[in-house]
C-alpha cells in the first residue's frame, strides 16, 4: 500500500515535470484579450473584418493553438468612428497623397454569439473605460449590454469566460486623444490611471489567469504628428516653399511643433498660409497643431503610465510587452525584417496604416511576435512566433479604391489631404470629445498662441 | 627548353584569362577554395608534407626546393552542386518557405611552372584562385531574401612567383610574393512599401560591381625530409586585403502601379552610376602536415590546417558621390572567426605509371550563425576524394571528390538586424584535372 503510494506520487511527480516541460508556467486553454483600438485590430480608422482577422489577440489564440477565438467582426466598408464612414484609403499617392474615407459602413457579423467575444477590445477605450463603462461608441457593439441593471462592463465580460491567459494593453487612450487633438488637455490624469490600472490587473490577478501586459507607446512619434513640417510644402515638388530664399512656416506654428496630418484640412482651406501664398493669412487651428510644450508635456505623462504599467507587471508576475520600446524603434532606426527596413513613415514605412494612429496588417503581426517573445521569456513556453511571410508580402483587402476625391494642386497647399470627414471619423473613434473636433475650421476661428517658448499650461 | 618555357606562358596567360571569367561558389570553408592541385585534392588536399609536384607553389613552397627539372602543369577543378536549398524558418521568411540557388557549374583553374636554377635554388610561378564564391538564387525578383542577396560573386585568382632554396638535401624552404586581382559583385533588390497594398514589392534591382583590383602579400613554406619515410611540412600564406572601387546602378523594376512608379522614381537615383567603394580582407592560412610511408608504395600524410577568417570581420559598403549619387552606405557585419580544418590523405602506388589517392577533410565553417544569410550561407562540411595519378609518357592527375555540408540552421540574429531564418542544405561534387609537361 505504501509502495503504491510512493509509486502513485513519484507517477504525479512525473507527469508534472512533463507538463511543465511542455507547457512552461503558462496555460494557454482560454485566452482574453482586453484594450483599446489596437486589441480591437482597428486598422485605416476602421473596425474591418479583414483586419479584425488578424488582430494580434487573434494572431496569438491561432499560436496558442486555440480555435474558436470570438471576435466582434464587421463586414466590409467597415465601421469608423463616425456614421456612414468606413475604412480609410489611399485614393491616390501622386502627385499629393490623397487619404480618403470609404462610405458606408459594416455591419456587425458576430452579434448572436451567445457569450462575451474573447477578444474584448473596445476602440477608444481608455484605462477608465475598461473598468467602469458598458455603454457608448464602440462599447455597444463589442460589449452588446441592451438592459442597463443587466449591463457588464469588458473586464467584467472577459472574466466571466474564466480565463487561463490575459493580455492587457489599456491606456493608449488616455495620451492618444491629446496628441491627435493637439492638445495636453485631453491627457489623463496620472493619479487616476495608476488606481484604474491598479484595479484592473487586481481584478486580473485576483481570477487566477496569468497576463501580458503593454507599455504604452510615445504617441508623440506616429504619423499622425510626425509626418508633416511646420514649413509650407509645394505639393506639386514636395519642397519647401521658398520667400526670399527662405522657407516659409505655416502661421500659428512655433520652432519644435508638429502640425497633425489633420492640419491638411485647415490648410487647404487656407489656415495657415500667407495671404501673398494663397491662403487666408490666418493661423493654423491650435487642435491641429501639438506645440513643443504640449508633445513634452504628453511624453512626460506617458513614461509616468509606463512606470505604473511596469511596476504591475512585476508586482503581477506579468510578461511585460515593451510596446513603447519598440514605437521608439521603429520610429528612429527602423527594424529590419530579411533587409526590409520597417519604419514609422507614412504610407512608406509599412507598419502604420492609413490613418497615421492604427497599426497595419503587418504592423499587428509584428506586434503578435512582441507579445509571444515577451511570453516566452517570462513564461519559459515555446510558443512559435507567427509566419510574417504573408504580411510582408500579402495583398491586403483593403487596396487601392475608386474614391474620387479631387485635390487642390495649388502651389502652396497641403502636402498631404487628409479628408476632415475622415479626420471626425478618426477622432471620434480615439474618443476626442466632440467639443475638440468641432474646434477646427471652417466652424471656428483658432485658439490663441502664445509667442516664443513655454506653451500652455496643461 | 627555351620553346617549353614559351609555351608554358601562353598557356598561363590563357589561365589568367580563364580566371577572370571563373565564377566560382566556394567550396573550402568560408569562400576558400583549397583545391589548387588535383594530386591533393584525390587525397583530401593533404598534401603540405609531400608538396612533390609543381602545385608545391600553392601547398608549401618548400617543396618548390627539391625540384630537379622544369615542370608546367595545368589544370581545373570542375565544381557543381547538386543541391543548395534553404528551407525556411518562422518568423521570417516563415515555416513552409522553401528556395534554391541556382547550381552553378564552375572550373577555377591553375597552372605552375617550375625550372631549377642552380643545384640548391630554384624558381617557379603559379596561378592560383584560392578563393572565389558564388550565391545566386532562382527567380530573384521573387526570392524572400532579395532584399538581402540575389546574387553575390567574387572572383580571385593569384600570380605566385616564388624562389626556394634547398638548404641541405632533407631541407628545403620557398618564399613567395603574392598578387591578388579580384572583383566582385553584389546584387539585390530595394523594398518599396507598395501604400496602396500595404505590402513589400520590388521597387529596383541594384547591381553593385567592385571592378578589378589588387591586393599583395606572401607566402613562405618548409619541407624537412627527416628520414627517407617521414617528411614534415609547414606551409603559409597571408593576409591580403584588396580595396575595391566600382559603381552600383539601380535599374528600376515595374511594381504594377503607375503611381507608386512614379513615386520610386522620384525618390531612388535610378538608371545612374552610384560611386561605391567596399574591401574585403581575405584571411591568412597556416598548413602543418606529417606523412609517412609505411612501405615503398603506400604513404599517409595527416594535415591540420587553419585559417585566419577573424579578418574578415565586416564587408564595408561605402558609397562615394555625394547627396545626390548615392544610397546609404551600409557594414554588412561578418565577424568571422579563425578555424582549422584536418586533412588525411593515403596513396598507393600500384605501379611505376599508376598511383592510386583517397582522402577525407573535415572542414569547419568560420562563419557564426547570426551571419548565415543568403549572400554566404556557409556550413561545416567533410569532404570524401578519391583521385588517380597516371605517369607513362605523359602525366596527369584525375581525382573526384563528394562534398556534402552539414545542415546549417540560422534561428538567432545580431541585435539590430532582422531575421531571416532557416536551414541551408548544400551538396557538392569536385571533379579535378591536372596535366603536367
Amino acid at each position: 500500500m505504501h509502495r503504491v503510494k510512493k509509486l502513485a506520487s513519484l507517477l504525479a511527480l512525473a507527469l508534472l515535470l512533463t507538463a511543465g516541460a511542455a507547457f512552461g508556467q503558462a496555460d494557454f486553454s482560454k485566452y482574453v484579450a482586453f484594450g483599446d483600438s489596437l486589441t480591437a485590430g482597428f486598422s485605416s480608422a476602421a473596425l474591418l473584418e479583414t483586419y479584425q482577422a488578424n488582430s494580434y489577440p487573434a494572431l496569438l489564440a491561432r499560436q496558442f493553438g486555440i480555435s474558436g477565438f470570438q471576435q466582434p467582426l464587421v463586414t466590409a466598408p467597415g465601421i469608423g468612428g463616425t456614421p456612414g464612414v468606413g475604412v480609410f484609403t489611399l485614393a491616390r499617392l501622386v502627385p499629393t497623397p490623397v487619404i480618403a474615407p470609404t462610405p458606408g459602413q459594416g455591419v456587425p457579423k458576430n452579434l448572436t454569439l451567445p457569450r462575451p467575444y474573447d477578444n474584448l477590445g473596445v476602440p477608444g477605450a481608455t484605462v477608465h473605460d475598461l473598468l467602469t463603462t458598458k455603454f457608448g461608441g464602440f462599447h455597444n457593439l463589442v460589449l452588446r449590454n441592451t438592459d442597463p441593471n443587466q449591463a457588464f462592463t469588458a473586464l467584467q465580460e472577459g472574466l466571466s469566460l474564466r480565463p487561463t491567459f490575459v493580455t492587457l494593453w489599456i491606456g493608449n487612450n488616455d495620451a492618444l486623444g491629446a496628441a491627435t487633438a493637439g492638445t495636453d488637455q485631453l491627457l489623463t490624469p496620472l493619479a487616476s490611471f495608476e488606481a484604474d490600472y491598479r484595479a484592473i490587473a487586481g481584478a486580473i490577478a485576483a481570477s487566477g489567469a496569468k497576463m501580458a501586459i503593454a507599455t504604452i507607446p510615445d504617441v508623440t512619434t506616429i504619423p499622425f504628428v510626425t509626418t508633416l513640417t511646420r514649413f509650407i510644402i509645394n505639393p506639386a515638388t514636395g519642397q519647401p516653399v521658398l520667400l526670399g530664399g527662405n522657407p516659409v512656416p505655416l502661421i500659428g506654428t512655433q520652432p519644435g511643433d508638429f502640425v497633425l496630418l489633420s492640419a491638411t484640412s485647415a490648410e487647404a482651406l487656407g489656415f495657415g498660409i500667407p495671404t501673398a501664398l494663397g491662403g487666408n493669412g490666418m493661423p493654423l487651428p491650435g487642435s491641429v497643431v501639438l506645440t513643443a510644450a504640449e508633445a513634452a508635456n504628453i511624453r512626460t505623462r506617458v513614461n509616468q503610465y509606463n512606470a505604473v504599467i511596469q511596476a504591475v507587471a512585476s508586482e503581477r508576475g506579468a510578461a511585460l510587452v515593451d510596446a513603447n520600446a519598440a514605437l521608439t524603434e521603429l520610429a528612429t532606426t527602423g527594424v529590419d525584417v530579411g533587409g526590409i527596413i520597417y519604419t514609422s513613415a507614412f504610407l512608406k514605412g509599412g507598419v502604420f496604416s492609413y490613418d497615421g494612429v492604427h497599426p497595419t496588417r503587418f504592423g499587428y503581426a509584428f506586434l503578435a511576435n512582441l507579445f509571444i517573445d515577451a511570453i516566452n521569456a517570462k513564461f519559459g513556453t515555446d510558443v512559435e512566433e507567427v509566419n510574417l511571410f504573408p504580411f510582408v508580402f500579402g495583398q491586403s483587402s483593403a487596396a487601392s479604391s475608386s474614391v474620387q476625391v479631387t485635390a487642390d494642386d495649388s502651389e502652396a497647399g497641403p502636402p498631404f489631404v487628409f479628408t476632415d470627414e475622415a479626420r471626425r471619423s478618426l477622432l471620434t473613434s480615439l474618443s476626442v470629445p466632440k467639443a475638440y473636433i468641432d474646434g477646427t475650421p471652417p466652424v471656428q476661428a483658432p485658439k490663441p498662441k502664445p509667442r516664443g517658448h513655454g506653451g500652455r499650461k496643461g | 627548353m627555351q620553346r617549353r618555357g614559351g609555351m608554358t606562358w601562353r598557356v598561363l596567360g590563357a589561365v589568367v584569362a580563364l580566371g577572370a571569367l571563373a565564377a566560382v561558389p566556394m567550396h573550402a570553408a568560408g569562400f576558400g577554395i583549397f583545391e589548387q592541385g588535383t594530386k591533393a585534392t584525390g587525397m583530401g588536399g593533404a598534401f603540405t608534407a609531400q608538396a612533390d609536384d609543381p602545385s608545391a607553389l600553392f601547398y608549401n613552397a618548400g617543396g618548390l626546393a627539391f625540384v630537379t627539372k622544369i615542370d608546367g602543369s595545368i589544370g581545373f577543378t570542375y565544381i557543381h552542386d547538386t543541391k543548395a536549398h534553404l528551407t525556411g524558418a518562422n518568423p521570417f521568411p516563415g515555416d513552409g518557405y522553401m528556395a534554391d540557388q541556382k547550381k552553378l557549374s564552375a572550373f577555377p583553374p591553375h597552372a605552375y611552372y617550375v625550372q631549377p636554377i642552380n643545384s640548391t635554388w630554384k624558381f617557379g610561378i603559379g596561378i592560383e584562385t584560392p578563393f572565389g564564391l558564388t550565391t545566386q538564387w532562382q527567380n530573384p525578383h521573387d526570392f524572400a531574401g532579395r532584399f538581402l542577396s540575389t546574387k553575390a560573386s567574387l572572383d580571385a585568382f593569384d600570380v605566385n612567383p616564388t624562389i626556394a632554396w634547398q638548404v641541405t638535401p632533407n631541407l628545403g624552404i620557398g618564399i613567395g610574393g603574392i598578387a591578388r586581382i579580384s572583383d566582385v559583385e553584389l546584387d539585390r533588390d530595394v523594398p518599396v512599401n507598395n501604400p496602396f497594398t500595404q505590402s513589400i514589392v520590388s521597387g529596383a534591382s541594384v547591381k553593385l560591381k567592385g571592378d578589378f583590383k589588387e591586393g599583395y602579400g606572401f607566402n613562405a613554406g618548409l619541407l624537412y625530409k627527416a628520414t627517407p619515410d617521414f617528411s614534415l611540412g609547414l606551409s603559409y600564406r597571408s593576409k591580403i586585403t584588396v580595396n575595391y572601387t566600382g559603381n552600383a546602378r539601380l535599374t528600376p523594376i515595374s511594381t504594377g502601379n503607375a503611381q507608386l512608379d512614379a513615386a520610386i522614381a522620384a525618390s531612388l537615383p535610378l538608371n545612374t552610376n552610384l560611386p561605391v567603394k567596399t574591401s574585403i580582407d581575405f584571411p591568412a592560412m597556416a598548413s602543418l602536415g606529417v606523412a609517412y610511408s609505411f612501405t615503398p608504395s603506400f604513404l599517409v600524410e595527416v594535415d591540420a590546417n587553419w585559417t585566419g577568417w577573424s579578418s574578415f570581420k565586416e564587408l564595408p559598403i561605402t558609397f562615394t558621390g555625394g547627396p545626390t549619387n548615392s544610397l546609404p552606405s551600409s557594414v554588412i557585419p561578418q565577424g568571422w572567426k579563425d578555424v582549422y580544418n584536418y586533412r588525411l590523405g593515403l596513396r598507393w602506388q600500384a605501379n611505376p605509371i599508376s598511383q592510386w589517392r583517397l582522402g577525407y577533410v573535415y572542414d569547419q565553417t568560420p562563419q557564426p550563425e547570426v551571419v548565415v544569410n543568403p549572400l554566404l550561407p556557409d556550413a561545416d562540411r567533410s569532404g570524401y576524394s578519391i583521385g588517380y595519378g597516371y605517369s607513362g609518357g605523359w602525366k596527369a592527375d584525375f581525382a573526384l571528390m563528394y562534398l556534402p555540408f552539414k545542415d546549417r540552421t540560422r534561428s538567432h540574429s545580431l541585435p539590430g538586424d532582422g531575421p531571416f531564418f532557416g536551414t541551408y542544405q548544400t551538396t557538392a561534387w569536385l571533379l579535378g584535372v591536372t596535366f603536367t609537361f
